[in-house]
């Protein structure tokens, strides 16, 4: 049995065969996250709200999630009668594709990751833009005028929040001379860069909240104006794919928050993989507390925020960090 | 010198052949009615429209020899009530517009078209407002009048033309933030709003209609079906109305008990409205909180009433029974105390809170003088500092006798609406506390209430404050045990209809904060 493995392996060759085992992993912890935190959303809002949230299906109402995923499956998938067919089919599957792909460079611990690239946060930078593409794509489809605003919106908000997204990244890759996500992580062995990077640290969280179409920051979706914004034709089992491409994207926004400026893995006695797990929920929690508590902002404010300060700021910081450095 | 004999010798100066005659006000609830007529019609108007009287209301009642259109008018500086009563031939009903002088007759000229086939020379669109199209005849009418087949017009099919650089979207009717089945259709360019106009009558009951067919008692309970937040309100307005037309004496303790029940019904409504105006801006928390709070009275008025939402509780001259002394009086103080701390922390999680305020103030700004020409009431015209409020200016049940104050807002934004309403739940809880001290003990009812009531012939136009504002109800008797005529003027309705104006060259996002700002209940709105 050992043998045959071993023999396998040698056939295909380790980077392979260690790839394949490293998706397989990715697919599972993308769709436990999100099992996870559609649970967790209901319970943190319930309680945020004064109820007690699911409690039915399950101890504590753990099983909800597999109650929703098999309704949703059982429903019929309606295709309303003008849309534009491939590109309406499309989306829901391409929303999917950035996320699974930017899982491969994040360190769960110091070796459990699938591919140490070493530009490793270009490849995340690159790939989660391609979100945004889906959702223009899912709105311009449906033939929907809510859909379509929708969508413009959201292009129109990932433009404006990509920018301090990536410059606020910028000074830690400074600090820590290296793309790759490890070496960062390996960096923050003294001191974690949110100590160094305070400033840096919060024009990230804002603009990923943005970036992941989050409340306040909804507009993509912004219920009392656009029913349901880019993904209001969609049904079944593709309005869940979207779902679930929004739940993975707030885990991939903590998870790099929590490598670049959070220490990665590092912590004490527990074992790595289980800290980085700890931060990023607890990431995770600020972003649904933030969800259950705020209104949202007007789309003309959320871009001047964007532009004129965010941006701005970070360009600030980005500046007296690579001066001090250099001194 | 009131401001009713002031009215009177001006208008005898300026117009020498039109008469106009004192109405006992404790009888039929307005002070002065005068006779039109199509030619000077407009004149008057003018006249009245010089003098800062806004419209109250303006329906049609149908006579059989003659139809009687009815404009009723008062000032916001004080109570004098005229009736402007203008008659038509049944045959070809022609009757000047006055929607340019008074923008919202604009809506109720389209109404009184609809269900009495009265046409006004000179509106800008004489179209359907409730009804549809299919409907062969004019409902409101006595005798059956079929409409002629060129003049079936409709905007519940409302289909613009789509133009460059513009598109149109429908808001509704179906809709998170219409609250209910309203619809607005929006002519947009990007997100910014071109026009907007709404079409009613989406849930529409005809319950004016059904007025006519029902002994007075049948109809009670049908007042909560229109506004149902506050059902309480429009069940006294028009229980009231018929006290006052049959001259049924009520006695005081269930004036207050009454004002009691009407005042925990109000911030009910405006809970109501607290959790779902957030909702609008996008957080949904505070709404599960104002339930928690909501729940509370409704348990209170559900021992006292028996219902938990369309309450009929109150009966001509005094109540179905009396309150339970002891639960009642200990779970309202019980209430009183768990709401006001309860605001403390409304205004720490909704009112201090930045993007809130950004997104309210300085939005959907209403002038005080729109008022005159809309006739806006309630929290909406408080909120632009006109303190206009109907307990204060003719003091009805044991309003009275209880001093309060009137909370005002100062430019008439978003958010003085929402300052006002937070502070009209703070004075109601005043009110309700002082009403529990005083509350006198004795019978909660007249005795001598016939079963079978049959009002004196003649008319009456009673007005409560309702959550939303001026609802008043006028009732036409002729002396049978059903109503003659019936008309409700629900504020939801000139609140409404000041939304064309403000969201003209929003973004879509501020016209839905506006929109939820006015508290509208479109039920009561569709009657």
């Amino acid at each position: 049995m050992c043998d045959t493995i071993i023999n396998i392996v040698n056939i295909v060759g380790k980077e392979v065969v260690r790839t394949v085992i490293g998706l397989v992993g990715v697919f599972i912890v993308v769709l436990g996250n999100a099992i996870m935190l559609t649970w967790t959303e209901r319970k943190v809002a319930g309680h945020i709200q004064r109820r007690i949230g699911p409690k039915e299906v399950g101890p504590f109402g753990l099983l909800q999630s597999f109650a929703d995923s098999v309704k949703l499956l059982g429903k019929e998938l309606l295709t309303p009668a003008n849309v534009e067919k491939p590109l309406y089919f499309l989306a829901p599957t391409l929303i999917f594709v950035p996320v699974l792909v930017t899982f491969v460079v994040i360190p769960f611990d110091g070796f459990l990751q699938v591919k140490d690239i070493n530009t490793g946060i270009l490849v995340i930078l690159a790939f989660s833009s391609l979100t945004v593409l889906s959702i223009l794509i899912g709105g311009w489809g449906s033939d929907n005028k809510y859909s379509l605003i929708g969508a413009v919106r959201s292009v129109a908000q990932n433009i404006a929040y990509e920018i301090p997204l990536l410059l606020a990244l910028l000074p830690v890759i400074l600090m820590a001379n290296s793309f790759s996500l490890r070496d960062i992580a390996e960096a923050q062995r003294g001191a974690w860069f949110v100590v160094y990077q305070p400033i840096a640290f919060l024009i990230f969280f804002v603009a990923s909240v943005a970036e992941t179409n989050r409340t306040p920051f909804d507009l993509p979706e912004a219920e009392s104006e656009l029913v349901a914004g880019f993904h209001t034709e969609y049904s079944g089992m593709r309005f869940s794919l979207f779902f679930l491409a929004e739940y993975t994207n707030m885990f991939i926004v903590s998870a790099i928050a929590v490598t670049f400026f959070l220490g990665g893995y590092q912590g004490p006695i527990l074992p790595g993989v289980v800290w980085f797990f700890i931060k990023t929920y607890l990431l995770v929690f600020v972003l649904l507390w933030f969800r259950w508590t705020f209104p949202r902002v007007r789309f003309d404010q959320l871009l001047n925020f964007s532009w004129k300060i965010l941006i701005p700021v970070s360009f600030l910081n980005l500046l007296v960090t690579g001066g001090i450095l250099k001194l | 010198m009131t401001m009713t004999n002031r009215v009177i010798e001006e208008f005898k100066a300026e117009f020498k052949s039109v008469d106009i005659t004192e109405a006992p006000y404790e009888k039929q609830g307005y002070h002065l009615s005068i006779e039109a007529r199509t030619g000077n019609l407009l004149n008057i108007i003018d006249f009245l429209d010089k003098r800062e009287f806004y419209i109250i209301d303006l329906f049609c009642v149908d006579y059989q020899d003659y139809l009687e259109l009815v404009y009723f008018f008062n000032t916001h500086r004080e109570l004098c009530r005229i009736k402007v009563t203008l008659k038509l031939d049944p045959v070809k009903p022609v009757a000047p517009t006055i929607s340019n002088t008074y923008t919202i007759a604009r809506w109720y000229e389209r109404e009184v078209h609809e269900f009495f086939g009265v046409y006004f020379e000179g509106h800008p669109n004489l179209t359907y407002l409730f009804l549809h199209e299919e409907i062969g005849h004019y409902p409101l009418r006595k005798q059956h009048v079929p409409v002629p087949d060129g003049d079936k017009k409709l905007l519940n099919s409302f289909r613009p033309h789509e133009e460059e650089n513009s598109f149109f979207i429908n808001l509704g009717p179906q809709h998170p933030s219409t609250h209910g089945v309203l619809r607005v259709v929006l002519k947009m360019d990007g997100e910014y709003l071109i026009s907007a106009e709404p079409v009613l009558g989406y849930l529409h009951r005809m319950h004016e209609k059904m007025a006519e067919n029902k002994s007075y008692m049948q109809f009670l309970p049908n007042p909560a079906r229109m506004d149902y937040p506050g059902a309480l309100l429009f069940n006294l307005a028009y229980v009231e109305a018929v006290e006052k037309l049959c001259g049924i004496e009520v006695p005081e303790r269930a004036k207050y008990i009454r004002t009691i029940t009407c005042e925990l019904n109000r911030i009910a409504s405006h809970l109501l409205w607290l959790g779902a105006f957030p909702a609008d801006l996008g957080a949904l928390t505070p709404f599960m909180y104002a339930f928690d709070d909501r729940e509370n009275i409704l348990d209170i008025l559900e021992d006292v009433t028996g219902s938990r939402l369309t309450y009929c509780y109150f009966r001509f001259g005094g109540l179905y029974n009396d309150i339970n002394e002891e639960t009642f009086i200990d779970a309202t103080k019980r209430f009183i105390e768990r709401m006001r701390e309860r605001l403390v922390m409304y205004d720490k999680l909704i009112t201090g809170n930045v993007i809130f305020i950004n997104r309210v103030k300085n939005i959907g700004i209403l002038e005080q003088g729109q008022a005159k020409k809309y006739g806006f009431s309630g929290p909406v015209i408080r909120s632009t500092g006109i303190p206009f409020d109907m307990r204060k200016v003719d003091p009805y049940a044991a309003y009275g006798s209880i001093d309060f104050e009137i909370p005002t807002g100062h430019i008439g934004d978003n958010m003085d609406r929402y300052m006002v309403r937070m502070k009209e739940i703070e004075i109601s809880l005043n009110i309700i506390e002082e009403g529990i001290k005083r509350l006198p003990s004795g019978p909660f009812k007249t005795e001598k209430v016939p079963k079978k009531l049959k009002p004196p012939k003649g008319d009456i136009y009673n007005a409560v404050e309702s959550t939303r504002g001026e609802t008043g109800v006028y009732i036409v008797s002729d002396e049978s045990d059903t109503p003659y005529r019936m008309r409700w003027r629900v504020p939801s309705y000139s609140n409404l209809m000041t939304f064309p104006h403000l969201s003209r060259g929003v973004l879509i996002a501020d016209a839905i904060a506006t929109l939820g700002s006015y508290d509208i209940v479109v039920p009561e709105i569709d009657r």
